[in-house]
Formats: structure tokens, C-alpha cells, sequence
């Protein structure tokens, strides 16, 4: 996967969290794998196909995951956010991956997008792509952001 | 009072547009993909919808074209995170009256509910 995607999600989730939850993100570390399989418990995983396709996997704490629902929804109490919490962080991954399909366009690089599927914790059961994949992970006071993308460039 | 539909399938996102329109607006419902956001117009004839797009079963985009067939075509807005200028042309191509890009501040929507009712009543 070429390195400017991974630019793309990156300016795409710095612009998504400060907009949307005035969070303030910085890239942390970037790392390689074989598979975009998640390290942190709560993940969300978007389809993609057209110019590129594949999986984009975003994973984070459930306590970042309750924060980033708070900041969404100020005005409701800690025991109603509860059931908000998958609704708010697959929103987010919707607008990241939103975000990057916007950017990418301009360079005539048209994708689609599925909505997200949102998976947390043991019940975890889900059947990752095996394709070379770049995992980043953003940070902010609030907690951390793990990317994963694994994309590649559709042959015609 | 003016009357809207909500449809988006993210609960969360459907909270939050109700909360910015319901001081002004009356919403008749909220529809969590385009079949059930086909069903409510017929049932409740709303004077506005806003429309995601990326959604299950029927999308925003399908569910744009089944509704614009209607008579009187409802006043539809797009607000979506896929914001891509083709889709955005589309959209108002087939129909829709504004497209706002998620994320959103609430002025831009109020804006948009606005300008789209003060082109009249629904046709018809």
C-alpha cells in the first residue's frame, strides 16, 4: 500500500476528532502487519471497493470509546450514553473514512464505502482480510486511536 | 408547524439532528435506512427530510430516486460523511435541495432546513 494513504486517514482523523469533539490528535507510531486485525477492544470495521478496496479497522479503548460518546452527546447523563456508545464511535469511523473518500476523490481516486459494523471486546468473532496493512495510531489527551488499512489498488 | 423526517442509521447522529431541529421543527419520526425512510414519507408526508446516505439495506442515494417519484417529491437534504463532489452533484441532480457534509456544526443544518422551506410549501 502506497504511503500517501496512510496520509489521507491520518489528516482525515486529526479533522474528524477536532471538529466533531475538539480533540486535538498527533500520529504516534506507524507500524506493518499481515492482517488488519485489531489491538485495542472496541473496533470498527468499513468496507471499501472502487479505485482501491479492501478494510479499514479503527480500534480504541472502551473508555476512550464512553469519552469520545460524551463529548458527542454533553447534554445526556453518564447511564444514557450507554446505548449511544457503538452508534457514536461508528460514526466517527463513517466521517474518518468519509473524510479520506472526500480527499481522495480530488485525485480521481473514487471509492464506496459500506456503513460501519462495530464489534467490542470477547465477543469478538470476526474474519480479517489477510493483506499487507499499515496499522497507525493517533493519540490525544483523551486516549488512542488505532488505524488499521488494508487496502490495495483495484487491477482494471 | 413546519414537520421533518429524520434518516439516518446511526441512532446517534438521529439524537443529535433531532435535538438541533425540534426547537423549530416538528419531527414526525426517524427512519434508520431508505426502506423505512420510504415508508414513513408515505405515512407521514413530512415537508423535509434529511437523508444519509451510507446506510444498510436500501441507501440513501436509492431511496433518494424511489422518493422523488412521489407526488409531491418531498424536500430532501443530504447530510452524509461521503461528501465526494460526484455523489454531491448526483444528489442534487436527482433531487435533493442541499448537501451538508458530516461532521456538521448545527447552524449549517438549521441553514439548510431554512433555505430549503423558504422556497415554499411542498408542491402539490
Amino acid at each position: 500500500m502506497k504511503a500517501e494513504y496512510a496520509n489521507v486517514f491520518i489528516r482525515s482523523a486529526v479533522h474528524v476528532f477536532k471538529k466533531e469533539l475538539n480533540i486535538n490528535m498527533s500520529r504516534q507510531s506507524l507500524v506493518k502487519k499481515n492482517a488488519p486485525i485489531p489491538g485495542l477492544p472496541v473496533c470498527i470495521i468499513l468496507g471499501i471497493t472502487g479505485h482501491v478496496r479492501g478494510q479499514v479497522v479503527y480500534s480504541l479503548d472502551k473508555s476512550f470509546a464512553q469519552d469520545i460518546t460524551h463529548a458527542m452527546l454533553p447534554n445526556k447523563l453518564p447511564h444514557e450514553l450507554k446505548k449511544y456508545i457503538n452508534s457514536a464511535v461508528g460514526e466517527i469511523g463513517n466521517m474518518i473514512t468519509g473524510q479520506a473518500s472526500i480527499e481522495l476523490a480530488g485525485q480521481d481516486k473514487i471509492i464506496n464505502l459500506t456503513p460501519p459494523a462495530v464489534f467490542t471486546g470477547d465477543q469478538m468473532v470476526v474474519d480479517f482480510l489477510e493483506m499487507p496493512t499499515v496499522s497507525l495510531r493517533l493519540l490525544s489527551e483523551m486516549g488512542m486511536l488505532e488505524i488499521n488499512i488494508a487496502i490495495m489498488e483495484e487491477v482494471l | 408547524m413546519i414537520r421533518g423526517l429524520i434518516v439516518d442509521d446511526a441512532a446517534i447522529m438521529r439524537l443529535r439532528l433531532r435535538e438541533i431541529l425540534e426547537p423549530r421543527y416538528e419531527i414526525v419520526g426517524e427512519a434508520g435506512d431508505g426502506n423505512e425512510a420510504i415508508e414513513m414519507y408515505d405515512r407521514y408526508k413530512p415537508d423535509f427530510i434529511t437523508l444519509d446516505i451510507s446506510m444498510p439495506n436500501t441507501n440513501g442515494m436509492e431511496a433518494l430516486e424511489i422518493l422523488m417519484q412521489r407526488t409531491p417529491p418531498p424536500r430532501i437534504i443530504i447530510v452524509s460523511a461521503v461528501g465526494q463532489q460526484r455523489l454531491v452533484i448526483k444528489a442534487l441532480q436527482g433531487g435533493a435541495k442541499d448537501f451538508v457534509i458530516k461532521p456538521f456544526e448545527s447552524p449549517r443544518v438549521l441553514k439548510a432546513v431554512e433555505r430549503v422551506m423558504s422556497n415554499g410549501t411542498n408542491p402539490g
